[in-house]
């Protein structure tokens, strides 16, 4: 254990990655191992700007290389998509809990993305992957608002082996071929036996709400729906109280939760 | 636990006998603002704070009758710090606690001493720090911790209690601590008689009636209650009513002996950026904002609420006890008035008439 847990280990950015116009993933080799289970967030600070919270995109297995994709929202996001290839990043973490694989063993799992939340879902799906014969059928449902805003691009036909995948854009344009429209579209035809069936749903807040009404619409009970919550983080060790839902703080309780968990908070989407 | 007695006369030897140890703290007497009693109760408006015991002299060498104006967690979190650990910090010995303050840092310790991840800058200080605590000899308008079932004489969490009787003080020692930092001093301590314990326990109960006395007519709901009040009252108009008269200044946060919120941040000494840990406010806009604009508590009113959800629930929830001593001071340095009494006893009437 370190002795200071405010002090961030060294990363060096080993390859960086553009996603989108705004998004980019950067690979990084922290200086002390940091090892995380799929689900868990990191703070990561670039120097002289501050920290923020990021949950890992890459394989959890991979224990000296890990991947961060960062859309450039604010101040130490557009400092992130400054740096170059060789300077160094701080990390402090992992935080949280991560996914309960174990719950999801033996079951149907329905992935919902929407944007940059393909991020944490994309590392959940290389551990699936890893140990694909534990898990029935994998359905990956993804929404971006524009064919140029879809992350991972070059990965989906490998994963298609595997895993169902439906995509959506809310704007088309000249190129694309597949369907336009909110992601919860691509959740209303869905058919597989609820109860033995999972469902990760993470993006931007609105999307999260709507994918989860549309859920439970089609019969999911609240256990199985399973959301990350993005709330304002400053420490991620459940003490400096800023990521409050409820009883619970994100950082530390969650950020994964399920729905059976938040129901009964009043204003969770906000 | 052991109980001696020491005469008025040696409590600055004492004192100074400890000072060889500890940079020892004690409260010194000033003018206070003062709430007048809304009820016409004539009570005392003079303050304390704490200071070096350097720095005060002889003469002004008070035993507080209550409370110093500023909490105890500024001892154990600094408003600002920089997050480097050093071997060597100073020990510290603060004279002049009360039970209302040792109540609190419970949700200090709860928070930075507790979960899986502990805060070394705190647990430092806090093993460190020697806690000599006092009963109350009187009450301050706003005090009402009895109304949270918190007596104004300490039961637990000190090194060492003192009661003041008539020519010195009961004492109580409390812990290892306290018995190591009397041990420079034992010629000046005696073993306490059963006629001071009486005495002191007469004490204690004629304040204990005029505080209740004073408390009766605030109408403040039974501990009980609180944390359902403040669910049940969730979509009220009384927290718009209060939003309308905060100014955000964040007195109310930065006074309150349980609040704990902190900021992270990167601050410039000279060339180099260093991490420091800022006291954080819940009050302000920008508390529970999120990266593209989103912000759960973007309205005062929210923000107001959360100050109450945050105290009288989530605590209770994780900790079994409401986040709240009941030492008045948010009422004191709020300039807009808002009063925790009354906003508590707003939603009790609200919920009852409602249930009706
Ligand atoms: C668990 C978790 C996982 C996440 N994973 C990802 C991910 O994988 N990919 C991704 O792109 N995004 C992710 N996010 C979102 C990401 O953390 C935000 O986009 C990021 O914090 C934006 O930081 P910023 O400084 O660029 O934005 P800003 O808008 O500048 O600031 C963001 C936050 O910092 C606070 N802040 C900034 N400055 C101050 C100040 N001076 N005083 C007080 N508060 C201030 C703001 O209130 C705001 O909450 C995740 C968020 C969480 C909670
Ligand atoms: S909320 Fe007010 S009365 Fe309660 S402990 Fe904090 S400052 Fe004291
Ligand atoms: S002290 Fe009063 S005005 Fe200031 S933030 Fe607290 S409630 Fe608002
Ligand atoms: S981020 Fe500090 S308590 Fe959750």
């Amino acid at each position: 254990m370190r002795k200071n847990p405010y002090q961030p280990v060294e990363a060096d950015v080993e390859e960086i990655i553009a996603e989108s116009p705004v998004i980019k993933t950067f690979a990084l080799r922290p200086r002390e191992e940091i090892p995380f289970a799929t689900g868990q967030f990191i703070e990561l600070s670039v120097d002289g700007i501050g920290e923020a919270p990021f949950t890992p995109s890459s394989d959890p297995n991979n224990k000296e290389r890990i991947e961060i994709t960062a859309m450039n929202v604010g101040s130490v996001t557009a400092g992130l998509h400054e740096i170059k290839k060789g300077q160094a990043v701080g990390i402090r973490g992992p935080y949280g809990k991560g996914y309960p694989l174990n719950e999801f063993k033996g079951k149907n799992i329905l992935i919902v993305g929407g944007g940059v939340g393909l991020a944490p879902l994309r590392s959940l799906i290389f551990a699936l992957l890893s140990q694909v014969n534990d898990y029935k059928k994998i359905y990956l449902r993804y929404g971006a608002k524009t064919p140029g805003d879809i992350i991972y691009k070059d990965q989906f036909s490998h994963w298609q082996e595997h895993i169902d995948i439906e995509l959506s854009v809310d704007k088309g344009d000249s190129g694309w071929k597949g369907r336009v429209g909110v992601v919860t579209m691509l959740l209303e035809n869905f058919k597989e036996d609820l109860n033995n069936t999972v469902s990760i749903v993470c993006g931007p807040p609105v999307m999260m709400k709507f994918a989860t009404l549309k859920l439970r619409e089609l019969g999911f009970p609240p256990e199985n729906i399973y959301l990350s919550m993005e709330k304002n983080m400053s420490c991620g060790l459940g003490k400096c109280g800023h990521c409050r839902v409820g009883k619970y703080y994100v950082c530390k309780d969650g950020p994964v939760f399920n729905y059976a968990q938040l129901q009964g908070i009043p204003d969770i989407w906000d | 636990m052991r109980t001696l007695f020491l005469n008025t006369k040696d409590l600055p030897d004492f004192l100074n006998n400890l000072s060889k140890e500890y940079s020892v703290y004690v409260p010194s007497k000033i003018k206070g603002k003062g709430l007048p009693c809304d009820f016409g109760f004539k009570l005392p408006t003079h303050d304390y704070l704490w200071e070096k015991l350097s720095a005060v002299k002889k003469e002004d060498l008070a035993f507080n009758d209550y409370r110093s104006i500023e909490s105890l967690r500024a001892f154990f979190t600094r408003s600002k710090e920089k997050l480097v650990l050093s071997d060597n910090e100073n020990k510290i010995a603060v004279f002049g606690v009360k039970a209302c303050d040792l109540f609190c840092l419970k949700i200090q310790d709860f928070v930075f001493s507790g979960g899986e991840i502990k805060d070394p800058f705190y647990e430092r200080r806090r093993a460190s720090a020697l806690l000599i605590s006092g009963d109350c000899l009187s009450f301050k308008e706003a005090c009402f911790c009895l109304a949270l079932e918190i007596n104004p004489y300490p039961g637990e969490g000190f090194d060492l209690n003192f009661s003041v009787l008539e020519n010195g003080f009961v004492v109580d020692v409390g812990s290892d601590k306290g018995e190591e930092a009397i041990k420079a001093s034992a010629a000046l301590f005696a073993p306490a008689t059963s006629q001071a314990l009486a005495q002191r326990e007469e004490k204690r109960n004629a304040l204990a009636r005029n505080l209740s006395g004073h408390l009766e007519r605030h109408k403040i709901p039974s501990k009980d209650v609180l944390q359902e009040i403040v669910k049940a009252g969730y979509e009220s108009d009384i927290w718009q009513a209060e939003a309308e008269k905060c100014v955000e200044c964040g007195a109310c946060n930065f006074v309150c002996g349980t609040c704990h919120c902190f900021l992270l941040a990167e601050d410039r000494f000279g060339n180099a950026h260093e991490r420091v840990r800022l006291w954080d406010c819940c009050s302000y806009a920008n508390f529970a904002r999120v990266a593209g604009g989103a912000n759960p508590l973007k309205l005062r009113y929210q923000r107001v609420r959360n100050r109450y959800l945050k105290k009288f629930d989530f605590f209770p929830e994780n900790f079994a006890i409401s986040a709240c001593a009941g030492c008045g001071r948010c009422i004191e340095a709020c300039p807009a008035k808002i009063d925790i009494r009354s906003v508590l006893r707003k939603l009790n009437e609200e919920k009852s008439l409602s249930a009706r």
